[in-house]
């Protein structure tokens, strides 16, 4: 039976939602199911993992190991494959994924596929989706090895009920740290704000903003709808935004139920960031600005004037 | 210091893309320089610039590339390497970071700068894994290096948690994003210079390597297919009275869409 290990991803402590949504695809698979957990102080974890769908827990759980570093973390990662004897590997879509994912593969002589959005297996062979090209071309991809280390595209898997797991904990040693690629310090995002990989609902903000006092009213309406609060790339250049909020190739791949994006015209490398959003609306004062071929809804208009509007028939309806 | 910088010729994605029969339509492409190794080149000219680095590029593949080193020579790179053998024709990121790896051995260098993925795949591999065959620390999605002394470098990467800044053992290899800085445009100068400096073409024999030694016969993966990307369909878009359209989606995002 093919075997999946998927790498859980934790962060301040929490297993995120992409966790669940990848054990429960493999289990739509049929396969056997493994997870592995590399941080420090995770007994607390394993009940979720369990939850999520894992039917095997490996665990990496050493000081050294809180703040990510790329090395030791492939090391923990290669590690459970070999001991789970695993045919994928399955990352959720972050950054560390990302930086870890080709050294797994590398280390074990595995395929590597980036941000895939399915995945065929029948028999011994493994074939995968994956948007390229800034998302303009989809392709299929045949793997030669028998064996795929993969980083999952968001939002290309749900999470489905009543795929609660077995606990059977393996403790995996310690790897070594890297010694010649320190981690000194790590400047957090600002605490308390939601992130924009696990948010319900985006709001992003562009240029069309002009300054702070525009990034504030498309902030606030953030703060009503609880969602996270991005960037085109255009107001992180600006200084306006800070880098960790930029949606697109750069920065942030997002897949929220609502994606609201005011005042951005919807450059390629936006759209390829975030036009697997279920929903989609745009404010814009350019009735022909790109970003509207991607939008279920669109409001023509200066955002000025359409963002309290918007705010006031948002707090009627959820009244 | 010496650099070595990659780069890729990649088609322009600006453009239109069309697929016919599992594979891309050539007609109407335009290729160009792949936007992140542009900024890995401009990173390298800086270094040069402010360390007295020297600085070689090395493209593998893409058929003339002529255009393209002569605009990093432009940019201030000062010597080219140009890897072209139809043995790569089916090259992914692992066979491209073995053909890397010789040429790294090669030159002594004590940095490799790369973009964070080729915008044609968007795979974002094989600059990491040339770090693992090399056994060399790898630092990916950088914006900001800053040379510490002869042997080390502190960077910064963005990471999930926030800025990770790592002080790194050269050599290394060190994946840039965009971020990281804005390329300069060529002047004049290093135009009319650039026509005059050679590049350095090879095949994997004159490199030293066959084709068997980077996997080119058996790449782990390959494409075999190409598919139009789904395209959304343009929804509905209002246009008049700010109060009134803004009122009709809000009752459209509760009522038809049900996401608020």
């Amino acid at each position: 039976m093919t075997k999946i290990l998927v790498v859980a991803d934790i962060k301040q402590g929490e297993l995120k939602g992409s966790t669940a949504e990848l054990l429960s695809k493999a289990g739509s698979l049929g396969t056997e199911k493994a997870v592995v957990a590399i941080g420090s102080n995770l007994s607390g974890l394993v009940p979720d993992l369990v939850n999520a769908g894992s039917d095997t827990q490996y665990i990496a759980d050493d000081p050294g190991l809180e703040l990510f570093s790329a090395g030791p973390y492939a090391a923990c990662v290669a590690e459970a494959a070999r001991q789970f004897a695993a045919d994928l590997v399955w990352f959720g879509f972050s950054e560390s994924g990302k930086a870890a994912a080709p050294r797994v593969a590398a280390r074990l002589g595995a395929a590597c596929a980036t941000e895939i959005t399915e995945v065929d297996i029948s028999g011994e062979s493994i074939a995968i989706v994956r948007p390229a090209i800034a998302n303009k071309v989809v392709q299929r991809v045949k793997v030669n090895t028998g064996q795929l280390v993969a980083v999952i595209r968001a939002g290309a898997f749900e999470a489905t009920e009543g795929n609660s797991g077995t606990e059977n904990v393996v403790q995996l040693s310690p790897p070594e740290p890297d010694l010649k690629a320190v981690i000194k310090e790590l400047v957090s995002d600002a605490s308390g704000e939601i992130d924009l990989a696990d948010a319900d609902i985006v709001v992003s903000v562009g240029r069309g903003a002009k300054d702070q006092a525009g990034v504030d009213l498309v902030k606030d309406l953030a703060t009503d709808l609880n969602a996270g609060f991005g960037s085109s790339r255009a107001m992180v250049d600006g200084g306006l935004m800070a880098h960790n909020k930029q949606v697109g190739q750069t920065g942030k791949i997002v897949a929220p139920s609502l994606y609201v994006a005011v005042g951005i015209s919807g450059a390629i490398q936006h759209l390829a960031g975030m036009n697997g959003s279920k929903v989609i609306l745009a404010v814009n004062k350019d009735p022909e600005a790109p970003i509207f071929n991607v939008t279920d809804y669109g409001i023509v208009g200066d955002l000025f004037d359409v963002m309290p509007i918007l705010r006031e028939e948002i707090k009627k309806v959820r009244a | 210091m010496k650099i070595l910088t990659t780069v890729k010729k990649v088609v322009d994605v600006e453009l239109t893309i069309r697929v016919q029969d599992g594979s891309i339509v050539e007609d109407g492409l335009q290729y160009l320089i792949n936007a992140w190794d542009e900024n890995a080149v401009e990173a390298a000219v800086q270094l040069k610039e402010n360390n007295n680095a020297e600085t070689t590029l090395v493209s593998i593949g893409g058929g003339d590339n002529t255009d393209m080193i002569r605009k990093c020579y432009a940019m201030g790179i000062e010597k080219g390497i140009h890897v072209e053998d139809p043995a790569l024709d089916k090259a992914d990121s692992s066979v491209y970071a073995k053909v890397l790896k010789k040429v790294f051995e090669l030159g002594a260098y004590d940095l490799i700068l790369t973009g964070k993925q080729a915008q044609d795949t968007d795979n974002g591999q094989a600059g990491i894994m040339l770090a693992e065959y090399l056994e060399l620390p790898c630092v990916s999605n950088v914006v900001n290096i800053e040379v510490m002394d002869d042997s080390h470098v502190k960077v910064s990467r963005l990471g999930d948690a926030g800025t990770e800044i790592l002080e790194v053992e050269l050599p290394a290899v060190i994946t840039v994003s965009d971020s990281i800085n804005e390329p300069r445009l060529p002047q004049m100068r290093g135009i009319m210079m650039a026509k005059k400096k050679p590049i350095e073409t090879m095949d994997l024999s004159a490199l030293g390597i066959s084709v068997e030694e980077v996997g080119g016969d058996t790449p782990t993966s390959e494409i075999v297919e190409f598919m139009a990307s789904q395209t959304r369909a343009a929804g509905q878009k209002f246009e008049g009275d700010a109060a009134d359209i803004t009122a009709k989606v809000v009752d459209l995002l509760a009522n038809e869409a049900n996401v608020i």
